[in-house]
């Protein structure tokens, strides 16, 4: 019984983590309709400059996180400005290419810059723990997903309730309209992407500290918000939070009860089923 | 016209100067990780080659017929795609046309490629794969500097009889590559050797980053050893997330990832205790021709690339020495006499004694290491304890 309320705990904090990563990716997804292939290279880029924060200057991880998401806003307000909005209506194959190609990109900078060294955000209580109910809860995961909750409600708070949020949700159920309204479509679009790498770079941070990071882990967090972003539904942050707790709860269980080699199998068998048995809701915004 | 004709008189002077650039060297081949997922390893072995080919054109080069002929190396990047590195030394051998080749990094990359070596009859000596997979097809032109991957815990568990008290029950974890499950396969039988008890015996995916279910499992069963099989970023997922959830067994050992300074650099104060395994240390004892003696090569090493060298560097180089051993026993860079001579060599390295056996894998006995405030210390060797070893393990908030 330990076991398994361990393990529950393990799933619901890894759920936390993965919902934070793929709000990002949902949010650009559902409003700008790019499916970015780059998203979980900007995860790495965050987590990498939480990392430079921490070793060179000192500053903790978690203050860190307000530090990368501000450089990962900038990135990406310009990545969408000059380069993803050259694109903006054209067929999703072509932002596909594109983000792939940026994805390319940043992995090969990374590289060079940072080197293929294994680096982790490594502050004195990065192992803590606290016992509940004779399960072990990592703080620092624990603190992870107050953080993922809280951005999330964050995120929907100024999407319901805020003029950019209404201008946002606007442009994203009818752009015609919107720009009656005197919405400008380069920039709001550029708002948007920025939120979404925003969100990325304080996922990187939280990743750095609980995980390792290298230039390469980008492609692998990318597949794994996809299948949160379609299990959880675009249409609304909080859905996020579910597909990712959903995901992190069916991995951690897959890995007691089946065994580890098919987490995998697992997390991408929900992915199929859900497409199979919800296909409108969550093909809608693809086609 | 006119330029036409120049091009053209160029183009066969170009040729020319490159046919006579090729009478003067001998060119080893080889495609590694330079990029990509398993690029932190696979830059040891571009590093390798090229260290060992400057420091023997320096001395001279290769020795054939009385003549000294420099060494030549090509390398590529495989961007750590198997697929891209069977199609770079398909290129290697037919294309580029080079004498000899070398090995990438890792045993899937190392199955696959030397199924080229062998189709083409050149001759790879490759020092980044250690499963039997790839020394049990019968290949006549394949050899290998790092020893057999089922015998990797073999030191470790011998320690173990040793230690006080005994630890008599051991959780096996590997991933499932090719190295990783010739590991397992043989710890399964020196462990059941032994008469210790394996009580969880589990596989992963490659490139796992949540050890966290696996953990728990760990935590409930309370094993008193845990022997890991994997690869670096899952051996520090591993330990950081050990520690997160208050796993502390007596005492745990990895394949990878203890003997580098990348490993301790990346975990700090909690790499102390691991235990892990090396084919070689930078002793004095082990001499070699180019660079006087392995503890030499590991400071020259250290000044021009600016880390410290572990056995993958030292396989590597090992590699780039056995061909030229071969070439200068065969006087000449003909694959299949190259071929023969390999397998009859029998010299002294940095590296240790580089001999190949009948299926063309090098024997050296793994030395079980620790590390300990930091450094890394060698522990376990031959017969003995050369070390003391830091066990049981202390919890982690009791450090």
């Amino acid at each position: 019984m330990d076991l398994l309320w361990q393990i529950f705990a393990n799933g619901l904090l890894l759920g936390g983590l993965y919902a934070l990563m793929a709000l990002g990716l949902a949010l650009v997804w559902g409003v700008l309709n790019i499916v970015n292939l780059a998203h979980g290279a900007l995860i790495m880029l965050g987590a990498y400059v939480c990392y430079y924060a921490f070793t060179l200057a000192g500053i903790d991880p978690f203050a860190g996180l307000v530090l990368s998401a501000v450089v990962l806003f900038c990135l990406g307000y310009a990545i969408q400005r000059f380069i993803l909005n050259l694109v903006a209506r054209a067929p999703m194959f072509n932002t596909l290419l594109i983000t792939f190609g940026i994805e390319v990109v940043l992995t090969y900078l990374a590289q060079i810059f940072f080197s293929a060294d294994f680096r982790t955000i490594n502050p004195p209580y990065a192992g803590n723990f606290i016992s509940i109910a004779g399960a072990a809860i990592p703080t620092v995961r624990l603190a992870a997903f107050a953080v993922a909750l809280a951005l999330t409600f964050a995120l929907w708070l100024v999407l319901l309730h805020t003029r950019l949020g209404r201008a946002i949700r606007a442009t994203a159920q009818n752009l015609v309209a919107a720009r009656l309204y005197g919405v400008e479509p380069r920039h709001l679009y550029a708002l948007t992407f920025g939120l979404g790498a925003a969100l990325a770079g304080a996922a990187g941070g939280l990743y750095g500290v609980v995980s390792q990071i290298n230039p390469y882990i980008g492609a692998t967090l990318t597949a794994k918000c996809f299948v949160i972003a379609i299990i959880g539904g675009l249409q609304n942050p909080l859905g996020v939070v579910v597909g990712g707790l959903v995901l992190g709860l069916v991995e951690s269980l897959t890995g007691l009860y089946i065994g580890s080699t098919y987490i995998d199998v697992a997390s991408f068998g929900i992915l199929v089923l859900v497409l199979i048995f919800r296909p409108t809701g969550l093909l809608g915004k693809a086609a | 016209m006119r330029f036409k004709q120049m091009g053209l008189q160029s183009l066969v002077g170009a040729f020319l100067l490159v046919g006579a650039a090729h009478a003067q060297t001998v060119v080893l081949g080889a495609s590694v990780q330079m990029t990509g997922a398993t690029a932190n390893t696979g830059r040891y072995y571009r590093d390798g080659y090229q260290f060992a080919v400057e420091r023997i054109n320096a001395k001279g080069g290769v020795k054939l017929g009385g003549k000294q002929q420099k060494l030549e190396l090509k390398l590529l990047d495989n961007q750590s795609d198997v697929n891209l590195s069977v199609r770079q030394y398909v290129q290697l051998v037919s294309q580029d046309k080079v004498n000899l080749l070398l090995g990438p990094f890792a045993s899937d990359f190392a199955l696959a490629d030397s199924s080229i070596a062998e189709k083409y009859e050149i001759p790879m000596v490759q020092g980044g794969g250690a499963s039997d997979q790839i020394f049990s097809r019968g290949y006549k032109y394949v050899f290998g500097t790092l020893p057999a991957a089922t015998l990797y815990f073999e030191s470790t568990i011998e320690a173990m009889g040793k230690l006080n008290p005994v630890p008599r029950t051991v959780a096996l974890l590997y991933a499932d590559d090719a190295f990783d499950v010739s590991v397992a396969k043989g710890t399964r039988d020196l462990v059941g050797k032994a008469g210790l008890k394996v009580v969880i015996d589990e596989r992963y995916s490659s490139n796992a980053s949540d050890f966290s279910p696996l953990l728990s499992r760990i935590r409930s069963v309370n094993p008193d050893a845990v022997l890991v099989a994997g690869h670096e970023t899952e051996v520090l997922n591993f330990i950081r997330q050990a520690k997160s959830l208050n796993v502390s067994p007596k005492m745990y050992s990895f394949t990878v990832g203890v003997p580098t300074a990348d490993f301790r650099k990346a975990l700090g104060p909690d790499a102390n205790y691991a235990f892990g395994m090396t084919s070689w240390l930078p002793l004095a004892a082990h001499k070699d021709e180019y660079f006087g003696d392995a503890e030499t090569f590991a400071k020259e090493y250290k000044t021009k690339l600016g880390y410290e060298p572990d056995y993958h560097v030292a396989s590597a180089v090992a590699d780039v020495e056995a061909l030229v051993k071969a070439m200068e026993a065969a006087g000449g860079a003909d694959p299949k006499k190259v071929r023969d001579a390999l397998a009859k060599i029998d010299f002294p390295s940095l590296y240790g004694r580089v001999r190949f056996n009948q299926v063309g894998q090098i024997s050296l006995p793994q030395t079980m290491i620790q590390v300990q405030n930091g450094t890394v210390v060698p522990i376990y060797a031959g017969n003995g304890f050369i070390g003391k070893p830091l066990y049981p393990m202390p919890a982690w908030n009791k450090r």
